[in-house]
């Protein structure tokens, strides 16, 4: 394996492993106040959507990324009122939400295809390149990742917010207690959760492809669900498995520009055989890793 | 039993007026958006009735695309009766056309009567098998099957890709990646000389079956006891662990028989692009209809229904057919949001 | 009660508004209606931006022409769904413009014999159903002489969507007008399993730049990422499916090749309208259904020529696929006095001397 493959694998699993991470840390957070979301995907995809017309009409991408942060608290509270408010079914109101992106994000992106952007520029840490080589220069959204993750690592862990947003998504009863309010703390975890995803899809539109095609994120948004329970709930294992994901995805292109005989499709189910080998071993060694009231809909005590 | 059946068509008929509603309410306020994006809806809205009802072609596509809708509900509500929630119904799909494509290559020189059985079985089976596994995953405890069966999703595609790369690539076109086309006795006969299949009828069934199964049968009765209480269910000595195992190798074989129409009937041989998302379409249909028999051909016929307008909006209106996904969405927002609190669904 | 009367009258007054709504639409006849699927949207600078421009040709030749397109038409059940949508619109002339279409247009072409089809690279035909494509192979062998020209690493790079024959077969002609000119040119190969993934298209460009390639190309439906990719890494591209894509990269453009497909359609057309259609397997390449796109700035005057003396040569039938030809691990494939035809360039299944990949 020479360096200029491993420089290449490296760069190209941050690059595809970021939008990953911030929609996982986002779903994190949801699902440890007690809900899950599969429409991720949707908001992804309206993210995406979003950021890109707004970075068309507005020139500026960093406009574009602060649309796709709104757009996705927007819906992900639509969602939010629907599961907390009216105590919807979550698998059934999350699958909707799926649709209702693909369907909402089609229609947002349209008169924008084929448009033409700068996209996010790539910023040098110090002048220069991480350890000095040009490669690996990035957007600022992968430089913020990390530090994203573990923003929301202490958010959810040393801070009294956090705590009681997990004990409303461990035991609701108890919570209301401990006089806390599970909707308002639920409510405000859909919104966060729902900025994330929206970044997470802008990523993807803005610094990765930089165009917009319907249905662009390609299914990533149920691989961030599946990473929420590979990294147990915890937004730093969340990094190591994005990257992970991230790398999958990229080192079998990288494998065939290096000449390597390697199928891409054997290579794409990588990441899904992983997923599911790691949820097998985490569920085998300990059973209560998620959030005890995960999925369902609180009604509010007697 | 007469009390029963007045009772039966009140609640279907109010259940059928309240979705009616819902949908116009629904179906105003996208004319509205589109209204408001330049388009006209409402002419797209009457070409697709007089598409659809006036027109003995488009009530074909209609039914034709109904068929797997069934399938997939079917697969989604039999879970669901004893708590189990499958959404694999898209990967259950694959497996079930991989494996009656393996079936049809590896019989290939058999008549019909050989073939078409085979293939029904074989497809049964690779769906089964496919859902299977999540159900030994989560009757070992080891991970929930929503999980489980979602990631399948992505795996069943990928392995049919594989193949028709690779090992089942068509040699007389090359040019192309897909299976060797189906031979004719392996092909699903058509009805009326439309494009409505026998895959209907076995939807159909297969619906008859579901509904007859959990009303009239045993096995249906101590599915419904451990979907009221797992617990309960236990003590009474119903083998929880195996109906978890069965009811799922079913629900995904009835997805995988939607696989086998797919190859055998309407596209004629193994492609990448079998679904696009029946599996999940399935699920919210299945949900919609509370998972009752009745409601769930009601509303696979509704949401082939809104299929058609898509198609319209895209022909004559200019807009891109992921844009009845709002409508739908819209339909269902509105659905979930008036379900009564504590209501028992699926 | 009394609310339920009031939602049923709510529901038959907004049934009789929706027919009420029909007649509101009366339209003059148009002399033919033609209806359109793209695989993709036309926004792509691509294949069907190619051929929506030449529908757009047609349209405007041909005075009160009818034109009805559906984007992102899968190539499934559901485009026979979307085609016959369109004939009940009163469509007469269909083209199904994505290769996956084929069988669909040509199940319609048996139970609507009054509605012509024409399809574009496949192979079918009957009284009504027709096909037509570019003769692409050939024609890619210009575009190997100006990449073997322009390239400084004497690698270059080719991303695939879909590991065809005829897309093989392109990749190969590149590399033998690469080497013609320029002995040392390699070409690495990347494929990403379909026509249209973006987000795998911008990876393969990176992991071919990041393996030295420094002049990049493709056979997807849309140049559009891996070129923009190709330019924010300051390397060459050069563009297929469409002619406009050199705006893409301002200074990163060679050339490309393009698809011009108006002339052949507004000619079916008019023979729809008159009735003399003739069902035909049409394969044009350069100078008909093909075309050399713009060169860029940064090409210099002698490569252009050499570019358009070879261009000319393929023109007046030069074939690049003429024995001897070994393939990539030695073997000899075509045997010297043979040639492989046109009727041959979807059987590629192996990648000439100097491509870097595995084409099974």
């Amino acid at each position: 394996m020479n360096s200029a493959l491993l420089i290449g694998v490296v760069a190209s699993s941050v690059m595809s492993g970021t939008s990953l991470l911030y929609a996982t840390i986002g779903e994190i957070v949801g699902e440890r106040a007690g809900i899950v979301n599969l429409g991720l995907e949707g908001i992804m995809l309206i993210g995406a959507a979003t950021g890109f017309a707004a970075t068309a009409l507005t020139g500026d991408a960093y406009l574009g990324v602060a649309a796709a942060a709104l757009a996705g608290t927007a819906v992900n509270l639509i969602f939010a009122y629907l599961v907390i408010g009216r105590h919807a079914n979550q698998l059934a109101t999350g699958l909707t939400l799926m649709f209702f992106g693909l369907g909402l994000s089609a229609l947002i992106g349209r008169p924008f295809l084929g448009t033409l952007i700068a996209g996010l520029p790539k910023l040098r840490l110090l002048g220069l390149g991480i350890m000095g080589n040009p490669l690996l220069s990035f957007d600022v959204l992968v430089y913020l990742a990390v530090p994203a993750a573990v923003l929301v690592w202490w958010l959810l862990f040393r801070t009294t917010w956090g705590l009681g947003l997990r004990a409303v998504g461990e035991n609701p009863v108890a919570a209301v207690a401990a006089g806390l309010s599970p909707s308002r703390l639920q409510y405000q975890a859909l919104g966060l959760a729902g900025l994330l995803g929206g970044i997470a899809g802008a990523h993807l539109s803005l610094a990765v492809t930089m165009t917009w095609a319907e249905g662009m994120t390609a299914g990533r948004g149920f691989i961030a669900i599946a990473l929420v329970i590979f990294a147990k709930w915890n937004p730093l294992w969340a990094i190591a498995g994005a990257l992970l994901f991230g790398g999958a995805e990229s080192l079998q292109l990288q494998l065939q520009a290096a000449g390597a005989d390697v199928s891409p499709f054997i290579m794409n189910m990588v990441p899904y055989l992983l997923t599911l080998a790691v949820l097998i071993a985490w569920g085998w060694r300990s059973q209560g890793a998620a959030p005890a009231a995960l999925g369902r809909n609180f009604v509010g005590v007697e | 039993m007469q009390r029963d059946g007045a009772a039966f068509w009140r609640l279907l008929s109010a259940q059928a007026i309240g979705i009616a509603v819902v949908a116009l309410i629904a179906l105003g306020a996208f004319a509205a958006l589109l209204l408001a994006a330049g388009k006209n809806p409402l002419q797209a809205y009457v070409d697709t009735v007089v598409y659809v009802f006036g027109n003995a072609t488009g009530f074909a596509e209609l039914l034709v695309r109904m068929t797997p809708l069934v399938f997939t509900a079917v697969a989604a509500a039999l879970p669901a009766r004893i708590g189990l929630i499958n959404v694999g119904g898209e990967g259950q799909l694959y497996m079930g056309a991989w494996l009656a494509t393996a079936g049809e290559l590896a019989l290939q020189n058999h008549s019909a009567f050989v073939l078409l059985p085979a293939l029904t079985v074989l497809g049964f089976v690779g769906g089964g098998l496919w859902a299977l596994l999540p159900a030994i995953l989560r009757a070992l405890r080891l991970v929930n099957e929503t999980i489980s069966t979602l990631l399948l999703n992505y795996l069943a595609p990928l392995i049919v890709s594989y193949f028709i790369f690779g090992p089942w690539r068509s040699p007389e076109s090359s040019s192309y990646p897909e299976s060797p086309a189906f031979v004719d006795a392996a092909r699903l006969p058509t009805l009326f000389h439309s494009r409505v299949h026998a895959g209907l009828i076995y939807a159909l069934v297969c619906l008859g079956l579901y509904w007859l199964a959990l009303g009239r049968t045993r096995f249906g009765l101590q599915m419904r006891a451990i979907g009221g209480n797992v617990e309960a269910a236990r003590r009474l000595g119903i083998p929880v662990m195996s109906y978890t195992l069965v009811v799922m190798f079913i629900a995904g074989g009835v997805a995988g028989l939607a696989g086998m129409a797919e190859v055998s009937a309407i596209q004629g041989r193994l492609v990448a692009e079998l679904s696009p998302g029946y599996g999940y379409a399935g699920f919210l249909v299945a949900w919609l209809a509370g998972t009752g028999a009745g409601g769930i051909l009601v509303m696979s016929f509704l949401f082939a229904v809104l299929g058609s307008v898509g198609d319209m909006l895209q022909i004559t209106q200019n807009l891109p057919y992921a844009v009845i996904n709002i409508l739908m969405a819209g339909i269902l927002f509105i659905v979930l949001a008036r379900r009564p609190i504590g209501r028992a669904v699926s | 009660m009394a609310r339920k009367l009031f939602f049923l009258g709510l529901i038959l007054g907004a049934l009789t508004a929706f027919f009420a709504a029909a007649p509101l639409s009366a339209q003059q006849k148009p002399p033919l209606v033609v209806g359109a699927i793209f695989v993709g949207s036309v926004n792509d600078y691509g294949y069907n931006r190619s051929m929506k421009d030449g529908l757009d040709e047609m349209a405007h030749a041909i005075p009160g022409l009818k034109l009805l397109e559906a984007e992102n038409v899968p190539e499934t059940a559901e485009s026979e769904r979307i085609m016959e949508g369109m004939i009940q619109q009163g469509a007469k002339l269909i083209f199904a413009t994505s290769f996956g279409h084929q069988q669909f247009a040509f199940n319609l072409a048996k139970t609507h014999p009054d509605v012509y089809f024409e399809h574009a690279g496949g192979w079918m035909m009957s009284h009504n159903f027709g096909n037509f494509f570019g003769a692409t192979q050939s024609a890619w062998y210009p575009m190997g002489v100006a990449a073997g020209k322009m390239t400084k690493s004497n690698t270059l790079g080719f991303v695939v969507g879909v590991p065809i024959g005829y897309a093989i077969g392109n990749v190969n002609a590149f590399e033998m007008g690469a080497r013609s000119v320029n002995p040392k040119a390699v070409t690495r190969v990347v494929v990403t399993g379909g026509w249209s993934d973006k987000a795998k298209e911008a990876a393969a460009t990176n992991a071919l730049i990041d393996q030295g390639a420094d002049v990049v190309t493709m056979h997807v439906d849309s140049p559009a990422t891996i070129i923009q990719t190709a330019e924010s890494r300051g390397v060459y591209s050069i563009g297929f499916q469409s002619i406009t894509a050199a705006q893409l990269a301002p200074k990163g453009w060679i050339t490309g090749l393009g698809f011009t497909w108006g002339p052949f359609m507004t000619g079916i057309a008019k023979s729809v309208i008159a009735g003399t259609f003739k069902p035909a397997f049409v394969r044009e390449g350069l100078g008909q259904m093909m075309a050399i796109a713009p060169f860029g700035a940064a090409v210099p005057p002698d490569v252009r020529t050499l570019v358009m003396a070879s261009a000319d040569q393929v023109e007046k039938g030069f074939n690049p696929f003429t024995g001897p030809v070994t393939d990539n691990t030695g073997a000899v494939r075509i045997p010297a006095g043979q040639s492989w035809g046109g009727d041959k360039m979807g059987n590629f299944d192996w990648y000439v001397d100097g491509v870097i990949g595995k084409a099974k």
